[in-house]
């Protein structure tokens, strides 16, 4: 493959990935708020915070794209890898694999999701756990955000501005 | 760098797709098991949140009449199921709180994911083994049938026309059709007596719910399984201890037996074969019921049972509260709200019934925190 495949793969996956999990994400803690919030309408706010949490891993994906496609020069100027030398493959590979990195550490909002849906679940039923669901869930997020500062690093090292 | 640019793309491609894969099927699969238990189960918790606590027993309690205790209830669930009754009685009250109870039924099974909704139409059915099982004993024994039926079930329009006939034999025109035809027509016939029509009923039903169970995977079948072998285990060890205050043989116990618990064969064996109670006691000393029979140790020896029921039914409530800890988005949590709602109303129903009785608020309180 080009590495414009690569690159763009990369960028797309960053983005992608982490996109579609916090989507999911959301959607299993959103189910969880509707059905809290079915039973008491007191349980909105806390469901709220909890639901958006997944939320996140969506913005880190976000972020690397914008990095890819700026260092590649895809964004604010002509491609820097069009050749298909090795030099730019391993490039364009290094740019394909800070991408998946967050893509992939991006899928933690899935089980992010799922524990917020459980937490939400637990605040309905007592309200004073609601700092502990929000520590819990934030707990996922720990692996979205080693992905993003490793993604980081491979860009800057390992292609530069 | 010596490698080919060819061998470069051939190592990031193939792992490309490995890492593609596993995720994937890693990523649907946590899907399929935890999505479908988000929305109910939030529900259930917050339902939960409403249950009552011993405070509001307590008040309950001291409501002097029926008038009051329904007014204690108006800000509950329960509000407008009692709000339609005209002149308050116990029966009245013990009806609509049944009505409370299949409510709550119908919502589980409408609002939990299809995979498991099948065993709680299942839960359901075990009324319909009580009300048979009652309804038909109240009748060969001359009692009015009617006192012994809870509203809830899948068909209680059968049950309380049982409860109407004039003779034993209308009864199987009534039960045509269904799986407790063939075990009625038994009892008619004298081939079986009435405590094992009533084991009968419940082996048909327990068949039905472990081969429910058998079916499902994963944590599902787990929760299920260890669920259905409590409540198994529990009949198994009434009836055996029940037998054995009354001296019967083990021949005359074993047809009462139902199979699925979690106690073996071999201990199943042992306790039918020990000659008085106090040897089944220690050899169920031996079992994970050790804790029930301890609590109950001192009622069993006098020949109460009614403490060992409820020994057992903390014990099953203890178990599967556990298990909504450990899996807290399973099927797990409506079973434990479904034995704490039951639980729940049951109580309640004793309350009203006491108050009725005019029995002191006092008193009351003592028995509902003692007797149930």
């Amino acid at each position: 493959m080009d590495p414009i495949v690569y690159v763009s793969l990369g960028a797309a996956l960053a983005a992608g990935i982490a996109g579609a999990a916090s989507s999911f994400g959301v959607g299993v803690a959103g189910a969880a708020a509707a059905g809290a919030v079915a039973e008491d309408e007191k349980n909105f706010r806390n469901a709220l915070i909890l639901e958006g949490l997944p939320m996140t891993q969506s913005i880190y994906g976000l972020i690397t794209l914008f990095l890819i496609l700026l260092v590649s020069g895809i964004l604010g100027g002509g491609f820097k890898f069009a050749e298909a030398t090795q030099e730019n493959i391993i490039k364009g590979a290094i740019l394909l694999g800070a991408g998946l990195t967050v893509g992939l550490t991006g899928l933690s909002a899935i089980p992010q999701g799922i524990i917020s849906s459980a937490g939400i679940g637990a605040v309905s039923k007592n309200p004073k756990t609601f700092t502990q669901g929000i520590i819990f869930a934030a707990m996922a997020e720990t692996m979205a955000i080693f992905g993003l500062v490793g993604a980081l690093i491979m860009i800057v090292t390992g292609v530069g501005f | 760098m010596g490698v080919e640019v060819g061998t470069i793309t051939a190592i990031l491609d193939t792992t490309l797709a490995i890492v593609f894969t596993w995720v994937g099927y890693k990523t649907a699969d946590i899907l399929w098991k935890y999505t479908p238990y988000s929305y109910p189960n939030a529900r259930i918790k917050a339902m939960e949140a409403r249950l009552f606590s011993d405070q509001k027993f307590s008040e309950l309690a001291e409501s002097k009449t029926l008038n009051n205790f329904v007014m204690n209830l108006e800000d509950t669930d329960y509000k407008p199921y009692l709000s339609n009754i005209e002149g308050y009685s116990a029966e009245k009250i013990d009806r609509a709180l049944d009505n409370a109870l299949a409510d709550m039924y119908t919502l589980m099974i409408k609002i939990l994911p299809k995979r498991s909704n099948g065993f709680f139409k299942l839960l359901l059915q075990e009324w319909d083994v009580r009300n048979l099982a009652a309804a038909v004993k109240a009748k060969i024994m001359g009692d009015v049938a009617r006192d012994y039926i809870v509203e809830l079930g899948t068909m209680v329009d059968k049950i309380k026309a049982i409860a109407e006939t004039k003779t034993l034999e209308e009864i199987l025109v009534i039960l045509e059709g269904t799986e407790y035809e063939d075990v009625y027509q038994k009892l008619l016939l004298n081939e079986i007596n009435l405590e094992e029509f009533e084991t009968e009923l419940y082996r048909i039903h327990y068949k039905k719910l472990m081969s429910y169970a058998q079916s499902r995977k994963g944590e599902e079948k787990k929760i299920i399984e260890e669920f259905l072998k409590l409540k198994i285990d529990k009949i198994n060890v009434m009836t055996i201890l029940r037998a054995k205050l009354h001296r019967m043989s083990a021949e005359k116990i074993r047809p009462m037996i139902i199979e699925g618990g979690s106690l073996n064969q071999r201990i199943i064996d042992t306790l039918l074969n020990v000659e008085d109670l106090s040897m089944a006691l220690a050899e169920l000393d031996s079992t994970r019921y050790s804790q029930v029979l301890r609590e109950s140790r001192e009622a069993l020896e006098s020949g109460d049972l009614s403490a060992l029921d409820k020994s057992f039914e903390k014990f099953i409530q203890e178990k599967i509260g556990e298990m909504t800890r450990f899996y807290p988005l399973s099927v797990a949590v409506p079973i434990n709200y479904i034995l704490l709602k039951e639980h729940e109303v049951k109580k309640l129903k004793a309350i009203a019934k006491l108050i009725e009785d005019k029995i002191k608020p006092e008193s009351i309180k003592a028995l509902i925190g003692e007797a149930l």
